[in-house]
């Protein structure tokens, strides 16, 4: 298993390194620079001129690809232009946000999707299974930014139960932390649970016709122990695939909710640090979050051997 | 008496006089809490390195310079107890006002106004301000002295300017690199906590020494007093949002409530509306080194098309008053020269111009962007305008850096540019015409040829000593602008700003301010 961790973050190294190059050209290639963010409206073409000079960003493409990579070498992801301050610590500065964000809306989405699914599938083609899918094509379709405007206007506005934004560390205050973030986490959800419930449906049906089901039923086993144990047991390997891209979905999903809940997490700072071309925390922001989500689908790797004895990485 | 002194002197005096028969400003209700939603990121609170003005609407209210402005947009003297201005014009000496500390407890010396201007000529972001200062020192702890290289009757008109100000900070903080500046000023309010991109937060600071010229806050000056405990700045850049904060009481203040929130707010008894007139001009330059744009028929004919209440209309739903130049109404320089040529709407005489300028179906690319909204608006009116007269026309939309960069390369193929003008219109004449004066004319004159009659109207507006005369030179260059449509103004942009109703004493402003502001008992 050690074996196959290392090999899995040997073959990460290569990844991070273009996706940094990726990101480097993209940024460079799109017109546009830090400058007019920096001047705001009323810069003259002499001011954003003498901003460009300043920041370094009038130097050849090239000195500037030398020198990230060398500041990469040494650890160093660079200092964002607009916030004066080291990417990295501006970057896991807001981490736990929007981690904790993500969890939130995960352990939503698991929670309904999942028993959203099962329950469909042990109930096919019931008024339940109908009810289910149209729930679960609802929260698909419907766009997050005008579920969460409907939610901040009914449960903030008219019912005053949870505020309209901003955000309150969990360490801090645990109960300000859920009210902050519940609707937030609600908004990012649905969409997933959508997507979950269906994958977890059709799964379950799979599994539930295949032999080793039938036998188990016919030795007398409680229905309980016959889907808990035996179907659901078989049908988590590719759910547990799908969880991993909703992972990825969520995080990558939380542009959206942070910008309209006023949370300060990763989204709205790649965000805003994209709009204003702040070069530097667009690409070292990148790569963090890029390195975070190759750990995420390697724990996805891990979760299978510990679901099916039959996946294991370290034998030939 | 110095011309630059009476300048200053003039609504100090009036102060003064005043004195006698008004009491300062005193807080009627001391404490809470006031969070104000604002609607853009804050980059930096490094008020020299940044124009932005998410930072001015917090750093405002941290620092102070030597000089700001009014409420009328007058200069006057802040830190500064008094100016003298040299009989040759060549040296301004300010003798600052005493008792005044920074945010640390350190008591303010010229030491630190001298370390303040150190910093603001390696990184200031408006350094250009002291290109003609040959240099300055102290010859006291009290006194700092500017010397000049030669006499610059408008000196002291941009060193007041509120778009960078050089604000004063502790002399052990003059190597801070740009945007990594400790947040200690000498202002009302002191920085307690600042996340960007989630909120800032500032407390009374108890060791202000308010400024015993004026009775009242006065701009950016005047006699401040903070009466809040905490004012926190939420950054809350959704609309909707923003209205829902202020609808539920979390927020006690926010800025640009949009126009179609404002009927149903209107309605509402806990909330008061601030309608900010004059917030920006919106404006429209052509590109005159592109065809077929560079031709002054062409142009004119554009000119005639525009219908300037259908454009503002779409551009600001309704919130505009039309403004034929490049100052607001009301203010001090403003003219309406050149009106002859404003919002003629008449598509017969377009039509005219055009045939008269030699068009051939060229196709016009109109630039624009999706950032500010008002300007997509715009652009999408003056297209349909210009089609009706038979132009034909291309939308390129962009987003505000790379629309930037084009319009800074008149050869990447635009024709007419969208853009507005805020915070220059309202420093004066002088800040706003330097968008059209070479080396940075926004219409783009092919190089060496600039107009030489735009250019003697500039140059008379920076270098005539007498206030009527480089008055009077803006006049002339406002008309010129206009008869040969280098520009294109639209209107005056008004913004809504809004309070809840026990918010007492906010003023709408260029910038919030929340000194004098306080909760009704």
């Amino acid at each position: 298993m050690a074996r196959f961790f290392v090999q899995r973050l040997l073959t990460a190294l290569p990844i991070l390194a273009m996706v940094s190059l990726i990101t480097f050209g993209l940024m460079h290639l799109i017109p546009g620079d830090p400058a007019a963010a920096l001047g705001g409206m009323s810069a003259t073409p002499e001011q954003l001129a003498q901003i460009r000079h300043d920041l370094g960003i009038d130097r050849p493409i090239w000195i500037q690809l030398v020198r990230y990579y060398g500041g990469l070498l040494h650890g160093d992801l660079g200092r964002s232009i607009l916030l004066g301050q080291g990417v990295a610590a501006a970057t896991l500065a807001r981490l736990p946000v929007t981690l904790s964000l993500s969890l939130y809306a995960l352990a939503i989405t698991l929670v309904l999707g999942l028993a959203a699914g099962i329950a469909a599938a042990l109930r096919h083609n019931s008024i339940l299974d109908q009810a289910v899918m149209m729930g679960a094509m609802f929260g698909i379709s419907v766009p997050s930014f005008w579920l969460a405007l409907l939610m901040i206007i009914f449960f903030a506005v008219e019912l005053g139960w949870l505020p309209t934004g901003g955000y309150v560390p969990f360490l801090q205050d645990p109960v300000g932390w859920l009210r902050a973030a519940t609707m937030p986490a609600i908004s990012l959800a649905l969409l997933q649970v959508g997507l979950l419930a269906r994958i977890t449906r059709s799964t379950m049906l799979e599994t539930l016709r295949q032999d080793f089901v039938r036998t188990a039923r016919a030795k007398g086993l409680p229905n309980a122990l016959v889907v808990g144990k035996h179907a659901l047991a078989n049908a988590l390997i590719p759910i547990t695939t799908v969880v991993g891209i909703i992972i990825t979905l969520l995080v990558s999903g939380s542009v959206v909710t942070e910008t309209i809940f006023s949370v300060p997490g990763i989204g709205q700072l790649l965000t805003s640090a994209i709009l204003n071309r702040d070069y530097p925390m667009v690409q070292g922001g990148l790569l963090i979050m890029t390195a975070l989500l190759v750990l995420v689908n390697i724990g996805i790797d891990f979760c299978y051997a510990l679901l099916d004895p039959r996946v294991r990485y370290d034998e030939r | 008496m110095p011309k630059a002194a009476l300048l200053l002197a003039a609504p100090l005096l009036a102060s003064l006089a005043g004195i006698a028969q008004a009491e300062p400003f005193k807080c009627p209700h001391r404490g809470g809490d006031f969070t104000f939603g604002q609607e853009a990121n804050v980059p930096s609170l490094d008020q020299m390195a940044s124009s932005a003005i998410a930072t001015r609407n917090i750093a405002m209210n941290i620092f102070e310079a030597l000089t700001t402005r009014d409420e009328h947009n007058h200069p006057i003297l802040e830190l500064a107890d008094s100016l003298d201005e040299a009989e040759d014009h060549l040296t301004f000496t300010f003798h600052l006002r005493q008792g005044i500390k920074f945010h640390n407890g350190k008591p303010m010396s010229s030491a630190d106004v001298v370390a303040s201007f150190d910093r603001y000529k390696r990184m200031g972001f408006e350094r250009s301000t002291l290109d003609n200062v040959d240099h300055w020192d102290a010859p006291d702890a009290a006194t700092f002295v500017i010397h000049m290289k030669r006499a610059q009757p408008t000196f002291l008109e941009q060193l007041s300017s509120f778009s960078v100000p050089i604000v004063i900070i502790p002399a052990e903080d003059r190597d801070d690199p740009p945007r990594q500046l400790k947040t200690i000023g000498t202002g009302p309010w002191q920085l307690v906590d600042f996340v960007p991109g989630s909120f800032a937060k500032l407390k009374r600071y108890d060791g202000y020494v308010p400024n015993p010229h004026y009775e009242d806050i006065t701009g950016f000056g005047g006699y401040k007093q903070a009466c809040f405990d905490t004012v926190t700045f939420r950054i809350v850049t959704e609309p909707g949002a923003r209205v829902a904060g202020l609808q539920t009481g979390e927020l006690q203040g926010v800025e640009d409530v949009p126009a179609k929130s404002a009927p149903d707010l209107k309605g509402d008894k806990n909330i008061v509306l601030l309608p900010l007139l004059n917030w920006w001009i919106q404006i429209m330059l052509p590109n005159t080194q592109a065809k077929p744009t560079d031709n002054l028929d062409f142009r004119k004919a554009v000119q005639a098309a525009l219908d300037m209440d259908e454009i503002m209309d779409a551009a600001s739903d309704g919130n505009y008053r039309l403004n034929v130049g490049f100052q607001y109404p009301g203010q001090p320089d403003y003219t309406d020269a050149g009106k002859a040529d404003y919002n003629l709407h008449d598509p017969a005489l377009a039509k005219k111009l055009l045939q008269s300028s030699g068009y051939k179906g060229e196709t016009v690319a109109i630039l624009t962007n999706k950032d500010y909204t008002s300007m997509y608006n715009a652009a999408l009116v003056v297209e349909q305008e210009l089609k009706a007269i038979g132009v034909a026309t291309r939308l390129e939309v962009t987003d505000w850096p790379t629309s930037t960069e084009r319009f800074e390369h008149p050869e990447t193929g635009w024709n007419l540019y969208f853009t507005a003008w805020g915070t220059q219109p309202a420093l004066g004449a002088l800040a706003t015409m330097q968008f059209l004066a070479p080396p940075t004319a926004g219409y783009w004159p092919p190089a060496g040829h600039d107009d030489p009659d735009v250019v003697a109207a500039w140059r008379d507006m920076t270098n005539l000593p007498s206030e009527q005369g480089r008055n009077d030179a803006f006049a002339r260059m406002q008309k010129l602008v206009l008869d040969r449509a280098y520009a294109y103004p639209f209107g005056s942009l008004t913004k809504i700003q809004a309070v809840r109703a026990n918010v007492v004493g906010f003023r709408p402003f260029r910038i919030p301010r929340f000194s004098n502001v306080y909760f009704r008992d």
